[in-house]
């Protein structure tokens, strides 16, 4: 199983694009933890993210996602997903995460 | 008369994946619509994640038994870890999203029925049932 991480920063937009690639479960999950710190000493600011092709995330997935989020939230940023596909989107709708990821 | 399948998986992260391929596939096969496989596969991942999150302080095995008949696939998770006090699990509070806890309160809300059984220093179950709707 894979997950490919991109990310470079809009400068216009003066925030993180990132594009999730793949599948996140606990195999991977601290892969996306350690993109995410790495991203957040680089500079701090708003970031969205990209998965449209990221076919499957699981709670360990999700729970760095918003260990990502609260610290940016600290900071005063706000941490966004985009084009979830229907799978994700049930799951992001179930847990709630929705109101604040989507 | 039900099939019954029976895997023995090392507790490892890495063939967590495979699990979740194999309910898939088991299901493709029953005739369970695209929507009920995406959530079966995401249950039981939650369900072996568990384990090896929590299960063992060293190294071991658990068992994912299927049961699949018309109607129904049964997926059963069991380790022989350290189990838990259930008594102490809360369920997760979504308007204050934390970094962990959601795995059983996702497979709760995913599969048709769940039971859960767990003894501290013998290990814990997870039963799962999601019926067939054709």
């Amino acid at each position: 199983m894979s997950l490919e991480i991109r990310r470079e920063f809009n400068a216009e937009e003066r925030r993180w694009d990132m594009v999730l690639t793949g599948e996140v479960d606990i195999s991977n999950a601290a892969q996306l933890r350690g993109e995410l710190n790495k991203m957040l000493e680089e500079k701090a600011a708003p970031a969205t993210i990209d998965i449209k092709d990221l076919s499957y995330i699981d709670s360990t997935g999700l729970g760095v996602i918003i260990g990502a989020y609260e610290r940016m939230k600290e900071h005063g940023y706000a941490m966004k997903m985009v084009n979830p596909a229907k799978n994700v989107e049930k799951l992001l709708k179930i847990t709630s995460l929705d109101r604040i990821f989507l | 008369m039900a099939d019954v399948l029976k895997f023995s998986v090392p507790g490892k992260p890495e063939y967590v994946s495979t699990v979740r391929m194999m309910i898939s596939s088991l299901a493709n096969t029953a005739g369970f619509d695209v929507e009920a496989i995406e959530d079966m596969k995401v249950a039981v991942s939650e369900a072996c994640t568990n384990v090896v999150c929590h299960g063992f302080s060293e190294m071991g095995y658990y068992e994912v038994s299927c049961e699949v008949n018309e109607e129904l696939i049964r997926i059963t998770v069991t380790d022989q870890g350290e189990g838990c006090d259930l008594n102490q699990y809360r369920c997760p509070d979504l308007d204050c999203p934390k970094e962990g806890g959601l795995g059983l309160f996702i497979i709760q809300t995913l599969m048709d029925d769940v039971d859960i059984s767990s003894e501290l220093g013998k290990g814990t179950q997870i039963q799962m049932v999601k019926y067939c709707r054709k």
